[in-house]
This record gives structure tokens, sequence and C-alpha cells, in this order.
């Protein structure tokens, strides 16, 4: 990832012409219904959408508005979760661009970006003002982990410390597999969250940690639960020009070993109709539809049904692009309302396979008191191999 | 006129609710402008989102009694200026007004100010039916959006503009008086059936009008059966009167021609050149002039005919048939939002000049669009559709880099140039923008009946004044 040149920044952020797609477009035909989680979910004026947030950003740069946290808020009132880009008609990325704008004016005072920077450059993580214990939930398995393998599970910081099933789970399921891995000692954090909110040096650097620790670990392939430490390891660690091993997602992974016989899910203790839904990250940004949708459909008894927007056109859980940080409460009336297309179907399960959605779409349901559960696709699977 | 001061800021957010009134700059910025690229935007005072009738009324009587300037926005993808607000005014956004009620023993539907074509589209299309006008805006820009500038789009070639599709209208006036047209204006009506109720066109009164006589709230429209079965084709001509005489052969044959345009060589290599691929378009040596047509009937032996007589038609015109079929499928298909599809791929910026000629002098149009960017040394297309009972809807575009302030300027110049010399073609405007009718004899006396009437309606001409005529 080269410096960010402004001039060509500012020449995209005016390819768009201001036709407002990117608001709420009701596609039938193309599985659109709606565009934008923000302005759907929020106070609904031109700032909430990207053909606003992009005057914003224009206006900033260009001086019009003064660089004020209230004027610059659009910036960060916006998941970053692409869907814009997947409707747009004109030849530039909205969402990175303001990703990119977010890095450019990061001067304006943001207190929320910059905690979250500081606890991750300080503690690997951007939860707790401490060491991080990423490591903890292998207590809970019945056999060892190394610290040393040819594979290394990369839980991340919301399985490891937030939803430690997720990960407990992914390691059973690996191990069901007979896949030897290692966890690392001290996971570092992926800084997905720094590269999001314009901390882009931050990341750079804390990319070059991450990418020397795990080379350390001489693993010939990295296995990740996150959907945001994927596209980050995989994606964005390119761009700054730094390689790591293979970098895998579990869904994928798992789905590959049901292919090759290596698992063998059976049935769950009761039927269920769940629903998948769709991280931004690994979906529109990294092209990964199909295998979590395998690893459902392979488990007997559980019928997978779609809700209505999915795959390139799924609306976000409202976590990312660290709006959840940003505005918790916008980021929950997001993910509550994607509950509700669950619902709508009749889906007992919203299943998904990132920790950071499912912590969100859990804060969504209780929100609206729902009775759909939240699970990680590896949980169902692990269910189905004991 | 009058200034928003923070004492009426604090009665309309009494009508809307704190979240429903903003007068941060952030906001207001991007109230300043709308998809309309190419006109200088201009920052209002307070943006203000009511949900109901009720509360816009309200809104104009206070905006009314305080002469605060109001500017209706809906979908905000208007592309001659008509909601770009004034200096210090105020912006009443519909978007929260998205109701939807069918009446499917009357063929007819209402919606809010605040529903878009996509979003009625979806909701039809259930019981089958559809309102067969898209605008390629229409994922976009609101019903009552494209009512308050009488739009049309794909369908248009056999329905005809938008204002053919409305039953009435419920419209807020300056005086914050609720008027409805059309059959509803009887309260016991079982709905909307008929828009010629009560004597005078009322409704049309209000198509159109760009927001300048009231606030369109509610539109009531004609519901049909959905068309199913198509018929796509290409039909090659050597000369343009051969393909304008084809055009009106298939209205006075009534072959139901949903979208039909005529593509000028040099025009259709530029679209090929930027869509041919994504659309499949095989590659052909087209001729000097080519229709592309899409031909819709609610049963197949209807579709059957017609496509024969199409063909019967273009050959006795000494034209053939093309058979390929992705322009128009790709034309169609993608009709809700072909616009920005195309306008995007072709284009940077741009103004835009639409008009309405008569078929058969279609080649006037182009020949004028064509003289003026030769003359100001600019970019365009010449695009265009069938619409109507014997007309064609132009929507020429003129292009500028926005960073190059000179060619924006040219743009400008050759676009006030290009409306009065269409206007000397015999060309018509759908939407009364001022550089239109600026300075010219033969409509003062038509100006002057406008501004009576802009005047009874809004004796304190706070409603978007300028857009309509420049009144």
């Amino acid at each position: 990832m080269g410096d960010i040149d402004l001039d060509v920044l500012k020449e995209e952020l005016l390819q768009c012409r201001r036709c407002g797609l990117c608001r709420n477009a009701v596609y039938e035909a193309k599985g659109f219904d709606g565009v934008c989680p923000v302005w759907k979910n929020t106070n609904g004026f031109e700032t909430g959408f990207m053909r606003g947030k992009i005057m914003v950003a224009l206006a900033l740069l260009d001086g019009i508005l003064e660089k004020t946290q209230e004027n610059a808020e659009a910036l960060y009132t916006c998941t970053l979760c692409g869907n814009c880009t997947q409707i747009c008609p004109a030849a530039f990325k909205p969402s990175k661009a303001i990703e990119q704008v977010r890095d450019v004016l990061n001067e304006i005072p943001n207190e929320v970006r910059d905690s979250i920077a500081e606890k991750i450059d300080a503690h690997d993580n951007p939860y707790l003002d401490g060491k991080s214990r990423k490591r903890d939930w292998t207590e809970a398995l019945s056999f060892s982990v190394p610290t040393i393998a040819d594979t290394l599970y990369f839980a991340g910081c919301t399985a490891g410390m937030k939803l430690p099933e997720v990960a407990t789970d992914s390691a059973r399921v690996l191990n069901a597999a007979g896949v030897v891995f290692a966890v690392m000692e001290e996971e570092p954090c992926c800084g997905s969250v720094m590269l999001r909110t314009g901390k882009r040096e931050n990341a750079r650097a804390n990319a070059q940690r991450v990418v020397d620790a795990i080379v350390k670990t001489g693993a010939k392939r990295v296995v990740v639960s996150c959907a945001g430490c994927l596209r980050t390891l995989k994606d964005d660690y390119a761009q700054f020009g730094l390689k790591l091993p293979e970098v895998v997602h579990i869904v994928e992974f798992a789905a590959d070993l049901i292919k090759d016989g290596r698992l063998k899910p059976k049935r769950v203790q009761t039927p269920m109709k769940v629903t998948y839904h769709d991280p931004c990250h690994l979906g529109r940004e990294m092209g990964v539809y199909d295998s979590p949708r395998e690893v459902l459909k392979s488990i007997p008894d559980i019928e997978l049904v779609e809700m209505e927007t999915n795959r390139a056109t799924a609306m976000c859980c409202g976590a990312g692009g660290g709006l959840k940080s940003y505005s918790p409460e916008a980021a929950k009336r997001i993910a509550a309302d994607r509950i509700r297309s669950a619902e709508k179907i009749g889906a007992s399960y919203i299943v998904t396979s990132c920790p950071f959605c499912e912590l969100n779409l859990e804060a969504g349901s209780s929100a609206i008191a729902s009775r759909v559960d939240v699970v990680d696709v590896v949980n169902l699977l692990a269910q189905s191999l004991q | 006129m009058c200034t928003l001061d923070a004492g009426v800021v604090r009665q309309l957010a009494r009508i809307v609710g704190d979240e429903n009134i903003s007068t941060r700059k952030d906001v207001l910025l991007t109230y300043s402008a709308s998809a309309s690229t190419g006109y200088d935007s201009s920052m209002p005072e307070a943006v203000v989102r009511p949900a109901t009738t009720e509360e816009v009324s309200k809104i104009l009587k206070i905006a009314n009694k305080h002469r605060i300037i109001v500017t209706p926005r809906s979908g905000g993808s208007s592309l001659q200026g008509e909601v770009i607000p004034r200096s210090g005014g105020l912006v009443v956004e519909l978007m929260r007004m998205n109701q939807i009620s069918l009446y499917q023993d009357l063929r007819s539907v209402t919606v809010g100010a605040g529903v878009t074509f996509g979003m009625l589209d979806k909701f039809l299309n259930p019981f089958d039916l559809w309102v067969p006008v898209y605008p390629e805006s229409s994922l976009v820009c609101t019903v009552a959006g494209n009512v308050a500038v009488n739009g049309a789009g794909p369908g248009s070639s056999a329905y005809g503009c938008i204002a053919e599709m409305v039953l009435g209208v419920e419209v807020v006036l300056p005086t914050g008086e609720v008027i409805q047209t059309g059959t509803e204006a009887n309260p016991k009506a079982p709905g909307p059936f008929l828009r010629y109720a009560f004597g005078p066109d009322m409704t049309g009164l209000f198509i159109g009008s760009l927001g300048s006589l009231g606030v369109i709230t509610k539109v009531s429209l004609k519901t049909f059966k959905r068309i199913r079965n198509f018929d796509y084709n290409t039909y090659g001509f050597e000369t343009a009167e051969q393909a304008e005489q084809f055009l009106l052969k298939l209205r006075e044959n009534d072959v139901h021609t949903l979208f039909a345009s005529i593509y000028e060589g040099r025009i259709l290599q530029f679209f090929m050149d930027m869509l041919g691929e994504e659309y499949g378009i095989p590659k052909h040596d087209w001729p000097p002039f080519t229709v592309s047509a899409t031909i819709g009937r609610v049963r197949q032996d209807q579709l059957a005919s017609d496509a024969k007589l199409a063909r019967e038609i273009c050959e006795a015109l000494g034209g053939h048939v093309i058979d390929i079929a992705e322009l128009p499928v790709g034309e169609w298909d993608d009709r809700m939002r072909t616009f920005a599809r195309s306008s995007y791929a072709h284009g940077w910026h741009w103004r835009i000049l639409y008009h309405h000629q008569t078929p058969t002098n279609w080649h006037k149009s182009v020949e004028e669009i064509w003289a003026v960017m030769d003359k100001y040394r600019l970019l365009g297309h010449t695009a265009g559709f069938l619409t109507d009972h014997a007309s064609y809807n132009f929507y020429p575009h003129l292009y500028f880099d926005p960073a190059d302030k000179p060619e924006e300027e040219r743009v400008r110049a050759a676009h006030e140039e290009l409306s009065q010399r269409l206007f000397q073609t015999g060309a018509v405007p759908f939407k009364l923008a001022p550089y239109w009718v600026n300075g010219v004899p033969e409509m003062e006396t038509y100006l002057a009946l406008v501004a009576r009437m802009k005047k009874t309606l809004d004796p304190n001409g706070i409603m978007n004044p300028g857009v309509l005529g420049g009144i």
C-alpha cells in the first residue's frame, strides 16, 4: 500500500456524480433491498449515506468545511461495508476512498479512533488496557495445543477475548480432522481497525510486528476465524509489501476438509432452520460466499434459507469500519435490522463466520428481544462432529 | 424574503422532532446540491424531514408566515437544478413518507412522496402488476419527484410520460392547505380511479410544476398487468428519415413498443465502446442508423403478431432486421439504472438538456446538438427514446471535467445556446427551466399565465422560486 496521493484521491471522489444509487436502491432483479445500512438505521439525512459522505469529504479536503470533529462525523458513521461500491456505476470504490480520506484527515480529533490504536500499539488488542490473554481459551480444550506447528490458528482478538467458543470450536474442528495446529503464546492484533479508522501508519508498523511474529513460528499456513483478520492479513498486508504464509479462513479450510472426507458431520440434536449472514470482509471484500454455505449444507438436519439480501448485496451487521466503537447505538440498530431480516424468513439461527459480526448481531438481537440466536459456522460444525 | 432564525427552527422542531431537523453545516452542505452537476450549489439554513402530510402542512404554514423560501426535495436525483435550495432557505425532505396503498379493484396505487420506483416495482411484482414507466434513475428518484418534473423512461414508448399514469395527487399548497385532486377529492370515493373528476385537470397543474406550486405529498397511479413476454430486436436503416418513419409506423400500427431509440452510427459506437462488452453485444458492422426496440405484450400471441409486423414495417421502409437482441435486452433489463450506468460509462460530469421532438424531426435535434458540441469543442451524446403519442424524448449530455473551470463555463454557455436553437426547431421542454424561455418573445404570454397561477397559489412566493421558467 503506497502513500495516498491526495490529487488522485480527490479525482476519485469527484468520480461521484451524486446520482444517489448508494442510498436505498431497491433493485429486486439484482438482489438489492436498500444499500446503506447507516442511512436506513440512523437519522436519514444525506450525511448518512455515501453521496453525502463524499460531499463532506471533498469539502473538508478543500477547506470548505472546517476540520472539526462534528463536521467529520459523516466520515466515521460508515461501516465501510462496501454495499455502495457494489451498486456504484462510477469507476472507483467509494468505501475505499472514505477509508483513505479518514487517513488523510486523521489530524481531526477523534478520541475513539485514537484510543483503539493506542490499545493495539500498547497491548496488542483493541479491547483492554492491559496485555491480552488470547491463548487462555485453549485451557477449555481436552487436548493440548502447541505453539509451533505447520498450521497456525490465529484466533483474533474478538474470538480470543470476547467469544472464546468460536476459538474452541475452531480448534475442535481442526482436531477432528487430524490437523496439528499451533496457537501463539502471545498472539498480536492484526490491526484491521487501525486501517479502517485512518491510522494507517500505526497499522503499517503493527503489520510488520505481526508478520515477524508469525514468520517466527515457522507456520506454512495461517487459519483465521475472523473475516477482518483474513482481509487484513491476506490483502492489506500484501499491499504493504509484506509476505505471509498462506492465509485461509476456517470456513474455507473446513469446507475443503469436508470435501476430502476428513470431516464427516453428523446429525445435530434437533433440526434447525438457519440463515447465513455474509460478513462484508469475507464476502464483498474477499469473495468467499460458497464455503460457509457448503459447510452448513453438509450438516444433516440443518435447513439453510437465505435472507432477502445475501452474498454480494447482503446488508451489513453494523459493526465494521469502527462504527461499533464510534456509534454503538447505530451499530446495534443496524444489527437489529439484520436480525429482523432473519426473523422475516423464519430462521431460528443467524449463522455467521466473523466473531465481530456475531458480537454485534447478538447485541442487535438482544435489543429487540428476538428469538433468533446468533452462532458461528464453526459452532454448528463442531456440534455435528461430537 | 426572511431567513430562518432560531425561533422558527424551534417551531419546526416541535413539528417533526429534534432528530428530524438539522442546521448543522455538514448536513446543510449535503443539501446544497443534487445530482445536477454543473450547477452552483447553495447552502440552505435548515433541513427538515416530515413524516406526514399534516407535518408538511404545518411546516409550510410557518414558512409562509415568515416568508421563508422552501425547496421540496426527495431523491435528490434531478439533473437540471430543480432542488438546489436558496441561500438561507428551508429544504423540506420527504423521504420519510414511504407508504404504499394498493387498490386492486380500481387498478391503482397510491404512494407517499418518499417512495422510489424501485420500491414500488418490488411492491407490485407479487401482484403481477406494475406501473410501466421507468425513469432511468428509478432506483433513486421518487415517484412524486418524477411527477413534479413529468419524467419518462423505458416503458414510455408505449405508455407516455409519467403524467399519463397519474390519477391524482395530494398537494400541500404554499399556504399550508391540503388539496386532493382526482376522484379522491371525494372523501367517500373508494380510491383513485379517474383523474378527470370535478372539472378541469387540477392534477395536471401540479405535474411538471417542479415543486414551485406546492409540495406533492402523495401520488395515485394506474397499475397494469405486468408484461412478461418480450421481443428484443435491432433494425438497420440507411437514412434518418427511414428510422424516424419506422418509429412513427410502430405507433400508428399499435406495435406495443415499450422502449425504442434511434442510434446514429457514431453514438452507437460510443455506446458499444463503453457498454457493449458488458451487455454482451456481438461485434457488428452497424448501419448508419439503428433502432433498438423492446416490444412487450401481456399475451404471447399478441407479441408474435407485433414482432412480425415490426419486421414487415422495417423492410417495407427499405431497412433490414439486424437480429441482434443484446442491445435492447441490456437497455430493458437494466432499465431502472440505465441512465446512471451509461452516463457514468460515457462521461464525466455533465449538463443535460431534456426536450421533446417529434419522431420525424429527430434529425433536427441531433443536428443542433452536434453543431453546438462542435462549436464549443465539447464531448457529449445525443441519446433519447420514443415517448407518448408522437414524441421523442431527447436527453443530450454535454460533458466537462469538474476540475476544468473554463470547460465547465463552455458547457454552461453551450447548454443555453442549445436550448435556444432547439426551440427554433420546434422542440419543447417538459421541464420549464428558465433557459428555455429567457428572452423568448413567443413565450411571453404563456409565461405571464404561469406567473399569475403561481401568484395565486403562492402569494408570498416562497415555493422553490425561479425554477419554473424563472418565476
